[in-house]
């Protein structure tokens, strides 16, 4: 037989390992490395040189294009990431081009490589960032406060509502003594889900259904009010548009 | 709502204490009738789908009760278990205080062919004549593109379905698939089969020849990005152990039925390649994951992986079939990676690639049906005889699903480099009464092309000048009668359907682009800006190559856009 790095082709995995399926904690734990770019899959130590908007900057392993670009003062737009937070690159408002690359790429999910050459600012990455947060917009109840992120990043790019079609909107959900629920607002950012999940390991927050009815819930997509949620109030930390919010009577009280 | 939580009352309740934790308590008929189902079944979270199958096979949809209490089993929680059985269209959650689906469902395809054969008329006169004691739903490409239109009555495919044949078959409750005649693994081995994948093992033929023969072929991956076969075998490969192969029959790209086809006709000839690729990589484990459409070829798989692991022609990696749910995403391979780990069928970021950490973070060789079914071909008729069949300084063959407006829609092997015409022909010329106006070469996603371009070679790359793919081989013929506009709004719409919900360009950009293209005259700088936010910002190739058909309705058929 001729094996490859000691596994023996043909033959099952060594006596003790389940053939397929999760290994505990250990698979979860490299799994979330592998997409994080820690552990074996992350660069080993040093500092990364790269081409950004024409300069070149140095960027430490560990960071991603976006860190580092924010370390040089150049800003890109972000509503999905947010410091301290695995970056899940779902929302798209950081798109970045990079030369020799087809598509764009989530500048929160990246990292640079050595050499790399990359464009915040070109025609074709401005584009895709106004349109993303023009949708997002586009389909917020009432134009979103400048004190939330999406208000904020919207009026940094001079986006405006209105070219597209409304979304149909769910109703507020106020069953929760201490946190309103405006999925009205909802970006489908999964800040919350993550907030829940990974940072406060409470889980009571999913997200659930598939493409334009995708939508935050809480356990089986009940009342927050009746839900497992016990208040701590990370969701509403995490959350950039203020979908999620401390109800008035607190702010009252 | 009530969420059957235990009642808070008493002495608990006025003093403003709660007698239990927020949230619903265990059901314990439910817990009874999920641990009865479950048997002694792994307790492991990876295997939720096949569970929520149990489930919902059982019942006929997923009462939450039901749900909680598999959560409690697997140990994981409500809102684990909810986004992932609302994520798939074959499973209905039932909340305490709904109502649950009729027994029966009745699936009536409505992607392209089957909008081409008059699948919105079928579907209304389908409401019509069952009421509502059926359910009849549209439902996206089920892979018999040839036998237009289908409509799946519980799990029995019905082609070319009618009004009579459809309600004949709920009346009779024919709700199971007819099962095709195949070699099994009998018949395949008594034919030679599995003696090319015993003497790899055994050490008589070496890794690197193997490779080596396959790279002289030149095959590409046959499910659509066409990637040389050799060089992802050897990035898998040179990955740490322990390694994974996940072969893919998700086949759901509109217009596709050809890896059904391999699968129904020699389902051990992909075995035996999917068994041939484990060795070259020196997988741990094998994993098929089948579309749920495909209720037949489970069948068949189900019985010929027990035969073939009950009496092995060599030692085996652990074979595991794993059922997908009814989500065209989960074709797309890191889709695939995440359901099979029991998850949304939601794609991942790249990098890190498949070939880097794939299912449970394993490096991992996702391989396409068609791709396995060649490699015996390819290593025992020699790399030639598949590479020399290539026309038009072309390399290579592969099966073409051809539909539509022709007289005999079929599978057809032909040589990379074919046309439409000769691939029309094949398939008996067009139908009656149709001329050649349009056609798709490479299902919903590789763009339209006029009957100008029909001679055109069809193979990987080389469509790209005109904004088009090959993909999986999908060719669907459209004629003088057909609208090259509402097809493309039929493909808009079925990519809208499809999205996982993960990115906001394909989530919000499919449903706005598919609500705008239903107008009679398309409002062009929004559909171009979105479609550019589409291709340029999505995750996956779904957002990327969704506005390809609107493309090319602008480019090729602007006529159709006049007042």
């Amino acid at each position: 037989m001729s094996g490859v790095d000691g596994a023996t082709p043909g033959a099952p995995a060594a006596a003790g390992v389940n053939p397929l399926g999760p290994q505990g904690a250990e698979t979860s734990v490299a799994l979330l490395e592998a997409r994080l770019g820690w552990g074996r899959h992350a660069p080993t130590g040093g500092t990364v040189r790269f081409t950004l908007n024409g300069r070149e900057i140095e960027a430490r392993a560990d960071e991603t294009i976006l860190q580092a670009a924010e370390r040089h003062g150049v800003s890109i737009p972000h509503l999905c990431y947010t410091e301290g937070m695995r970056p899940d690159g779902n929302c798209r408002a950081c798109m970045v081009e990079i030369d020799g690359e087809r598509v764009l790429a989530a500048s929160c999910a990246r990292r640079p490589t050595p050499g790399m050459v990359v464009h915040t600012g070109s025609e074709r990455a401005l584009h895709s960032q106004r349109m993303v947060l023009e949708l997002l917009v586009n389909d917020a109840p009432q134009p979103p406060s400048l004190e939330t992120e999406l208000g904020y990043w919207a009026a940094q790019l001079g986006v405006r509502a209105g070219r597209f079609p409304m979304r149909s909107q769910p109703v507020p959900d106020l069953s929760h003594p201490g946190i309103q629920v405006h999925l009205e607002s909802c970006i489908q950012c999964t800040r919350c889900v993550r907030a829940c999940r990974e940072v406060q390991v409470n889980d009571v927050i999913g997200y659930a259904n598939r493409g334009s009815s995708a939508k935050i819930v809480f356990d089986f997509d009940d009342p927050m009010g009746e839900s497992t949620c016990v208040g701590c109030g990370e969701c509403v930390q995490a959350c950039p548009t203020g979908a999620l919010l401390p109800s008035l009577s607190l702010l009252a009280g | 709502m009530s969420t059957g939580k235990r009642k808070r009352g008493g002495a608990f309740a006025r003093a403003g204490l709660r007698p239990a934790p927020k949230g619903r308590a265990i059901d314990a008929a439910a817990l009874a009738t999920v641990q009865a189902l479950l048997g002694d079944r792994p307790r492991r979270p990876d295997l939720l789908i096949e569970y929520l199958h149990l489930l919902q096979d059982h019942n006929g949809h997923l009462p939450v009760a039901q749900l909680n209490a598999l959560a409690f089993e697997l140990r994981l929680t409500p809102a684990e278990v909810y986004e992932v059985a609302t994520f798939y269209h074959h499973f209905d959650v039932v909340k305490e205080g709904d109502v649950a689906p009729p027994p029966i469902t009745v699936r009536v395809c409505d992607s392209i062919s089957c909008h081409l054969a008059g699948s919105d008329e079928l579907l209304d006169s389908l409401r019509d004549a069952l009421g509502p004691g059926i359910r009849v739903i549209p439902a996206p490409c089920v892979g018999r593109c040839d036998g237009a239109p289908v409509a799946v009555v519980g799990r029995n495919p019905i082609e070319r379905a009618g009004t009579a044949s459809i309600t004949d078959a709920v009346r009779r409750h024919h709700v199971e698939p007819v099962i095709p005649e195949y070699p099994d693994y009998a018949a395949y081995r008594a034919n030679g089969g599995y003696a090319l994948l015993a003497e790899c093992v055994s050490g008589a033929r070496s890794v690197e020849d193997v490779i080596a023969q396959v790279e002289a072929s030149g095959l590409r991956g046959l499910g659509g990005a066409g990637f040389p076969v050799h060089r992802k075998w050897q990035f898998v490969r040179s990955a740490p152990a322990p390694r994974c192969v996940a072969i893919n029959a998700d086949e759901g790209e509109p217009g596709t039925f050809k890896d059904r086809f391999c699968l129904e006709s020699d389902p051990h000839r992909v075995l035996e390649g999917a068994l041939l690729a484990s060795w070259v990589i020196g997988a741990s484990a094998l994993v098929i994951y089948l579309r749920d459409e495909y209720a037949a070829v489970r069948a068949i798989l189900e019985r010929e992986i027990a035969a073939l692991t009950e009496d092995p022609p060599c030692p085996l990696p652990p074979i595991q079939l794993r059922r997908g749910a009814g989500a065209y995403i989960c074709g797309e391979e890191t889709a695939l990676i995440e359901s099979t780990e029991g998850k949304r069928g939601e794609p991942r970021l790249r990098p890190p690639f498949p070939a880097q950490a794939g299912v449970f973070g394993w490096p991992t060789l996702v391989q396409n049906i068609e791709t396995a079914y060649w490699l015996r071909t390819i290593l025992q008729a020699g790399p030639e005889s598949f590479r020399d069949r290539g026309l038009r300084g072309r390399s290579g063959q592969r099966y073409f699903s051809v539909s539509g407006r022709v007289r005999r829609p079929g599978v057809y092997l032909a040589g990379n480099g074919v046309s439409a015409r000769e691939l029309i022909e094949l398939a008996g010329g067009m139908a009656d009464g149709h001329e050649l106006y349009a056609f798709l070469p490479g299902g919903a996603s590789g763009g339209i092309l006029p009957a100008s371009l029909a001679d055109e070679p069809l193979d990987f790359d080389i469509l790209a000048p005109y904004g088009c793919f090959i993909g999986s081989a999908a060719v669907v013929i459209l004629s003088q009668h057909d609208s090259v506009k509402d097809a493309a709004h039929n493909l808009m719409r079925f990519f809208a359907h499809e999205s996982c919900g993960k990115c906001t360009p394909c989530r919000v950009g499919t449903a706005k682009s598919e609500v705008l293209m239903r107008e009679e005259t398309w409002n062009l700088p929004v559909l171009q800006d979105l479609a550019k936010v589409m291709s340029d910002a999505s995750i996956c190739g779904l957002g990327q190559a969704a506005p390809n058909p609107f493309r090319s309705v602008l480019r090729f058929f602007p006529q159709e856009l006049e007042p």
